[in-house]
Order: C-alpha cells, then sequence, then structure tokens
C-alpha cells in the first residue's frame, strides 16, 4: 500500500515518542505527508470551544516535542491541536478530512485485572475508522 | 466543513489574534471538534494565561542579522531566559573572587601606601607601619561585623543606599549612593591604572601607552562582565586565588626563616628616603599614613550591596564571604606588614619597585620562579580588582533605576542576565576618568576610598537608628556593633577626606552633591510622568473620544499618498490634505491634479516663497488645531526603500516632519509607510492621473 497521509494521535504518554518514529519510518519511503494530533477532551459541562489553558498548554507541549522528535529524525510533520467530546470522534473525522491512509495509535503498556488495557480512544478508532489503523502497543518492560 | 462565527458578534471579536478556532462539524451529532489553530504557535508558547515568545522570535533575520548575531554569541556568549538567573547566581567560592578581589588585592599595596608616608618622617618612623596594619584591620574586623548587621538586616542587597535610605532618609541614602557609585568608577580607573603599572614593571615599552593598555583593560573587563556574572566569577577566580595562595606561601616561608633565625638579608630601594627624614613625625603624618593604608578597606561593601547575586541562601553565604575576604585581606596585609618591617624593608622613593616585590626578593631571591609567580599573580589581581567595580556599580545602578532615581535602562537585564546598560556606563566613565587623569594611579589614588567611608557611616549610623526603632531581640549587642562601626567609620572619614582634601579629595566631595542633585532631578521627572500618567481608578472607562481631525501632508500624487489618504479616511470623515508648493504655478497645477483626482478630500495648498517645507507646515498645523478641539491627526505617507541603502536617495520629509511633530501636544502622528512591493492593506490601488514628480 502506498501510504499518502498518516495521522499520529498523541496523547503526551511514554509511547508517544516510539509510535511518532514508527509512523516517520513508515511514512519516509513514500514521502508521506504526516500529521500528529493532540486531541483535548472538553468535559460536557463546558461549551466546546471553551478555552482550557492548561489543556492546551500541555497539548502544545505535546505536539511541540512531536516537531523535535520528527526534526531528529530528518522528517517535517504537521501538527493539529484539537478539542471534542470524545478523542476517538474527532481522530476519526480528522482522518476522514484530510483524507489520510492510516492512524497509528500508540498504546502504553498497562495492565488491569491481570490484562493488558486497551483504552476506549484506542477501542474506537479502531472500530470506527475509515482508513487502516496501527496500534503500536508498548513493549511490557517499559 | 467550517462553520466557524456561530455566535453572534462580541466587543473586540474582530480584534486580531495570534490563535483561531475554527468549529468543524463531526459525522455524527455530537462529534463536533473545534480546531485551535495556531500559525505562530512555534513563536508564541501559551503558558499560564499569556504568551512566551520562544528563542524563534529572537532568531537573527537576513544574513547580515545572522553574522552579527553570531559575533555576539562568540563575545557574549549564548542568551539566558530569565528563569535562568538563580543559575546564574554565585557560590561562595566564585562570589570571593568576584566581589572580594579589591579588597584582597589591596594587600598588595596597603603596606607600601603606609611606608611611603611615614617614611617622610625617617627611617625609624617604618615602625610604625605594624602598629598601622593592626589599626586598619580592626577598622576592618568592625566594618564586616557591621556590613554582616547589613546583609542580615536587608537580605535583598542595595547595601549602604537602602540602609541610609531607609533610616535617615531620602537625601542621605542617595548621598550614601552618589558616594559609591563614585567610588565604583575610581575603583575600575585605578585598578586598571594599577594593573598596567605593575606590567609596565616587567614591560617598560608598556609604560609610554599607558592610557591606551587600561583602556583595553577596561574593555575586556567589560566583555566579560557583559558575559554575565557567574562567567566573569569563573575568568576571575583562578587569578584571584593564585595571588592568595602564592602570597600565604610567602608569608608562611617568611615567618619560619625569621622563626627559626634564619633572617634572610634586604633588598634595599634604588632610591631611599632620607634616612632622617624631611618631615617630623607629628600625629597628622600618623594619621596620613592611617589614611593611605585605609586604601585596604575599599571593596569590602561590594558584598553586602550583591547579596541576591549569591546562591541561596544568600544572606549566609554573603555573611561567610564577607568573613572570609576580611580574613584573607588581614592575613595577607599583617603578614606582609610584618615580614616588611621584621626584616627592614623600606619603599622606593620613585616607585622604581614596590615594597612587596623588594620582600619577596629578600625571601626567594631574584628571578627565581616564585618571585615571578607572586609579582605576575599581583598584577593580574590588581587588574581583576577592578571587577568588583563591575559588579558593585550595575546592582547599586539597578536599585537605584528600581527607586527611579537612574535612568530605567539600568534596570534592564541583557541577554546574559547581566545588568548591561550599567556595565557599559561604568566603562565608559572609568575609560574617561582614566584618560583624564593619564593613567597615573598617584594621580587617581587620592581621589579613592573618601566615597566608601561615607557610605560606610551612614550605612552603619542607619542601623543603629533601625535597631532603636525595632528593638528587636538582641538589638541591644546589634546596636553597639553598629554604633562602635560609625564612629570608627566616622573617624576614618574624616581623617581621609581631611588628610587627602588638598591630593584630590575636593574633587569627589565637589562631585558628591552635583550627582546627589542629579539623582534628585531625574526623580522627580519620574514621578511627575507617574503622576501624570497614573489612572484615577482601577476601573477607569475608557474615554469615548470625537474621530479626530486628520492632516496629510502630500508631496505628490502617488501610491503613499493614495494609501495614506485611504488610511485617513478610515479613521476619520474630517480629513484634509495640505501641499506645500514653492511657486503659484506648482501650487496652481498640483490643485488642478487633485481636484481631478478627488473631490472627496479637500485640499489646501500653501505657497512658501522661501521654500521651506517645515515652518509653513508646522505652523498650518497649529492653526488648524487652534480652531478645533478635536485632536489633530497627521497622517504621514512614506516612501520605504527596499534596501537600507537606497534610504540615503529619499530626501526623508516625513522622518523630519515626524521629529518636528514628536514633541507637539495634542498631535497624533501616524505614519503610513509604502514598500514598493506592497499592494496596501486592503487598498485598492486606482491608478492617479499623474505620478511622475
Amino acid at each position: 500500500m502506498q501510504l499518502k497521509r498518516i495521522l499520529v494521535p498523541l496523547a503526551g504518554t511514554s509511547v508517544d515518542v516510539e509510535v511518532l518514529r514508527v509512523a516517520i519510518a513508515l511514512g519516509k519511503p513514500a514521502k508521506a505527508e504526516i500529521v500528529a494530533i493532540h486531541v483535548i477532551e472538553v468535559r460536557w459541562n463546558l461549551p466546546l470551544d471553551a478555552v482550557l489553558e492548561p489543556e492546551s498548554e500541555r497539548g502544545e507541549g505535546v505536539l511541540d516535542d512531536a516537531v523535535k522528535v520528527a526534526e531528529q529524525a530528518g522528517a517535517h510533520i504537521e501538527t493539529e491541536l484539537v478539542q471534542a467530546r470524545e478523542a476517538a470522534a474527532a481522530i476519526i473525522d480528522t482522518a476522514r478530512d484530510r483524507k489520510s491512509d492510516l492512524i497509528v495509535l500508540g498504546m502504553p503498556f498497562r495492565k488491569r485485572l491481570g490484562r493488558v488495557y486497551v483504552g476506549k480512544t484506542v477501542q474506537g478508532v479502531y472500530v470506527g475508522a475509515h482508513c487502516a489503523v496501527l496500534a503500536y502497543r508498548q513493549e511490557e518492560t517499559r | 466543513m467550517s462553520d466557524r462565527g456561530d455566535k453572534g458578534p462580541k466587543e473586540g471579536a474582530d480584534a486580531p489574534s495570534l490563535e483561531e478556532r475554527a468549529t468543524h462539524s463531526g459525522s455524527k451529532i455530537g462529534d463536533r471538534r473545534v480546531r485551535i489553530i495556531r500559525p505562530a504557535a512555534s513563536e508564541f508558547r501559551r503558558r499560564g494565561g499569556h504568551y512566551v515568545a520562544t528563542p524563534r522570535v529572537d532568531a537573527a533575520q537576513g544574513r547580515l542579522g545572522r553574522v552579527y548575531a553570531r559575533a555576539r554569541h562568540i563575545l557574549f556568549g549564548a542568551r539566558l531566559t530569565s528563569e535562568e538567573e538563580a543559575g546564574e547566581r554565585l557560590s561562595k567560592k566564585t562570589g570571593l573572587a568576584i566581589m572580594a578581589s579589591d579588597n584582597i588585592s589591596s594587600s598588595a599595596y596597603a603596606t607600601e601606601e603606609a611606608m611611603r608616608v611615614l617614611a617622610f618622617a625617617g627611617g625609624a618612623a617604618l615602625a610604625l607601619t605594624m602598629p598601622i596594619a593592626i589599626a586598619v584591620c580592626v577598622v576592618l574586623a568592625v566594618v564586616v561585623l557591621s556590613e554582616s548587621r547589613v546583609i542580615r538586616a536587608y537580605p535583598n542587597g542595595g547595601g549602604s543606599y537602602i540602609v541610609a535610605k531607609d533610616n535617615h532618609g531620602v537625601l542621605p541614602g542617595l548621598v550614601a549612593a552618589s558616594a559609591l557609585l563614585i567610588d565604583y568608577v575610581l575603583t575600575v580607573a585605578v585598578s586598571s591604572a594599577a594593573g598596567v603599572a605593575a606590567i609596565s614593571s616587567f614591560v617598560p615599552a608598556v609604560h609610554d601607552h599607558r592610557v591606551l593598555w587600561s583602556l583595553g583593560l577596561i574593555a575586556l573587563l567589560t566583555v566579560g562582565n557583559l558575559r554575565g556574572i557567574r562567567e566573569a566569577g569563573v575568568i576571575f577566580a583562578a587569578p584571584t586565588y593564585v595571588y592568595v595562595l602564592s602570597l600565604l606561601g610567602l608569608i608562611g616561608y617568611g615567618l619560619f626563616r625569621v622563626a627559626s633565625g634564619d633572617m634572610p638579608v634586604a633588598v634595599l630601594p634604588r632610591d631611599a628616603f632620607e634616612p632622617e627624614g624631611i618631615e617630623p613625625l607629628t600625629a597628622l603624618l600618623v594619621l596620613r599614613a592611617f589614611a593611605s593604608g585605609s586604601v585596604g578597606l575599599t571593596g569590602s561593601e561590594a558584598i553586602a550591596n550583591g547579596v541576591p547575586n549569591f546562591k541561596p541562601p544568600e544572606s549566609r553565604n554573603a555573611v561567610i564571604t564577607l568573613v572570609w575576604m576580611g580574613t584573607i585581606f588581614a592575613t595577607l596585609f599583617l603578614g606582609l606588614t610584618y615580614l616588611a618591617t621584621r626584616i627592614g624593608i623600606a619603599p622606593d622613593q620613585f616607585e622604581f619597585e614596590t615594597v612587596n616585590s623588594m620582600l619577596t626578593r629578600s625571601l626567594v631571591g631574584d628571578g627565581t620562579f616564585f618571585y615571578y609567580l607572586v609579582q605576575i599573580s599581583t598584577a593580574i589581581i590588581l587588574l581583576l580588582a577592578a571587577n568588583t567595580g563591575f559588579s558593585g556599580f550595575p546592582r547599586l545602578a539597578s536599585v537605584l533605576a528600581d527607586d527611579r532615581f537612574m535612568p530605567r535602562q539600568f534596570a534592564f537585564r541583557g541577554e546574559r542576565l547581566a545588568f548591561s546598560f550599567g556595565i557599559i556606563a561604568l566603562a565608559l566613565m572609568s575609560a574617561a576618568v582614566l584618560a583624564a587623569f593619564h593613567g597615573s594611579v598617584t594621580e587617581l589614588v587620592p581621589l579613592y576610598t573618601i566615597g566608601v567611608f561615607v557610605a560606610f557611616t551612614l550605612s552603619q549610623s542607619g542601623l543603629v537608628r533601625r535597631w532603636w526603632r525595632l528593638r528587636n531581640p538582641g538589638w541591644r549587642l546589634s546596636m553597639a556593633i553598629n554604633t562602635f562601626g560609625a564612629i570608627v567609620t566616622g573617624t576614618v572619614l574624616v581623617v581621609v577626606a581631611f588628610t587627602k582634601f588638598l591630593y584630590g579629595a575636593w574633587m569627589v566631595l565637589l562631585v558628591m552633591p552635583i550627582l546627589v542633585g542629579l539623582l534628585f532631578a531625574i526623580n522627580r521627572h519620574y514621578r511627575t510622568v507617574h503622576d501624570a500618567l497614573l489612572l484615577d481608578r482601577p476601573d477607569e472607562p475608557i474615554p469615548v473620544l470625537k474621530p479626530p481631525v486628520v492632516l496629510i501632508p502630500v508631496a505628490r500624487l502617488d501610491r503613499a499618498t493614495l494609501q495614506a489618504v485611504a488610511f485617513a479616511r478610515s479613521i476619520s470623515p474630517s480629513v484634509r490634505a495640505v501641499h506645500i508648493a514653492s511657486t503659484a504655478e506648482s501650487a496652481e497645477e498640483f490643485a488642478r491634479r487633485w481636484r481631478r483626482w478627488t473631490s472627496e478630500v479637500p485640499l489646501d495648498v500653501i505657497e512658501s516663497p522661501y521654500r521651506s517645507l517645515l515652518q509653513p507646515l508646522l505652523k498650518y498645523i497649529e492653526r488648524i488645531d487652534e480652531r478645533d478641539d478635536r485632536p489633530i491627526t497627521v497622517v504621514l505617507a512614506e516612501f520605504v526603500p527596499r534596501n537600507w541603502w537606497e534610504w540615503i536617495l529619499h530626501s526623508q520629509t516625513a522622518l523630519r516632519l515626524k521629529l518636528s511633530l514628536l514633541f507637539r501636544p495634542n498631535t497624533i502622528v501616524i505614519d503610513v509607510p509604502y514598500h514598493t512591493e506592497d499592494p496596501g492593506h486592503g487598498v485598492t490601488p486606482r491608478k492617479p492621473e499623474d505620478s511622475s514628480q
């Protein structure tokens, strides 16, 4: 498959750097356009366009770090900061709008009740995305 | 997709912003999302409800700019953020090197200064050098003890100025401040001159160009200090410690030889003073010797002034450094004086060789490694003593600037967090003093030390009042210490001023009140401005102004004029153009063309038979202003050439007019620049009929 556009949702977790490198490695041969996205989930008791200073700052920080990682890997990425009620829906719709071929998701290694835990965003994107989805799970030793 | 603007218009909603929020509908109901678009995110980062400019904002533009930035980087180092200020603080060891080098270096000449005065009364009078040295050290102990109280009472620095201002009032505070400012300038001048004198002992050729060499040294110190205070400390720490260790080694070796009965033979000066003396040994002569020896007390106030420069706990570290400084100076001064008087070293009448040099030669022999080590490290520390001025002056000036007694520029920190303006001002003033006194240490020294004792006395007496007023636990002891300190330093001040008055101290005593007056005048200006600008209440409503009367001086009918007229009409309906013509024919011609171009903007044409441009225009604005109570707004059409060097090809009338109107009350000047590649912001150019003029 010729990858032209890759969307990389970043949540600001320890897996971000690795998942971005994976996306760059996948996209570089075909010179794919890579977009890193951070979704701020807005609670239902607030307006969707509410100015959420700490969350916006954190999001900008996550995306800035992503740009630095990409620069170190010799790649150029675009970034997008989004506010939505649910991250999964926002990621799916952004991927649709941007005509992404692939969404590369990161999963920090977490266990709940003795089983690897898959967050609702990953599950939601896996189920709902129109395009290919690649979930990168962090190594257990981390 | 985007359905931005889904809310009703708000006040200021169309104001430009660095951030845009675009709402996008989702594939399902309730899946709407808001894209936060930040085109300038790499330049302005959001933090705590405001924007923070990133390093990219300050990045150099263009090739020339990058070369300049690179040169600055090499010379002054990388820029530091305000948060890095704590990392720029001084440890005790670095603090000792950077703030105490002046005081410690005084041990290189304090013994000789006292001896040279006593030598006028004959060789036997030199025996009094040791008692005088002990007296100076007693005064130093009192000063150290008293200054430690200053540091504890005023941990934010400012030293004598703050103490005197808080407890005696503004005038004594400013007297202390001006005394210290003068002394810091003199410290730099004297130390550079002394350093060059020490070098010229080895390299006589330097003596002929000593002013130039001294200025070069000041420039070197300026660059070092502009690199930041901590880096200056690192640069200057090593020589200070080499000096201290080599001198301690010399004293230890000398004491061992004296104690073991291996008394060295004294090296005799080339031109000794008359053995019988040329003056009687009077109390005044002894006092003069004491005053000269007191030169060793200068620099001890720098630590109290610069407490915030230390790493936390600032006060404790500053006090410990102060005690180290006093102990080191006293050990070196007493040790050298003891050995010099015990061995029988006498000063040279014409300063061919220093007392310390003769003492070192007597102890370790001529031309040995240790002799050169002592001499070279002495020369270097004398040069670096000037650094005390560089650490003290900018800090004090910044405190004065914060209090609005000095221009505000003195309070700004440069790229390396150093008070760059203060550093450069100090360098320029000390260079001027140095040049005026031909780089001569002998001519400069009499001006020295008065300022520091004025400041000491005022701060000590100020603390006495403070303890009396506050009566904190232990106030009696503190008050006793500072009373004693005030009496001792006050006495030394009288002695120094009296004995050095005719030798040049009068100049300092003359300049000090002038400087105080200047500081007062600066403060009066700032207070006036502050009062004029102060809002009556915090929720002062924004006044509603009538649209201004807009005047557009037009030289010709061209695109720049078109853009200026368009802009003027966007801010007010009362727009009038004015043209100055040199002849009646050109006046008529311009009016005709204007009428043909537009009837919407009235034009006044003024014929100026003497071809003057600014005066008729200014008088016209004045007359219009008299007839209308609305503010006058002058909109200037200014052509901006593409390259800077093309600038000289244009007459810069707009610039001259701007300067003329700068100080005119009730006048707003708006510059509408026109760039050749600029299509104009929102202006649809309409071809003027004639733009050839």
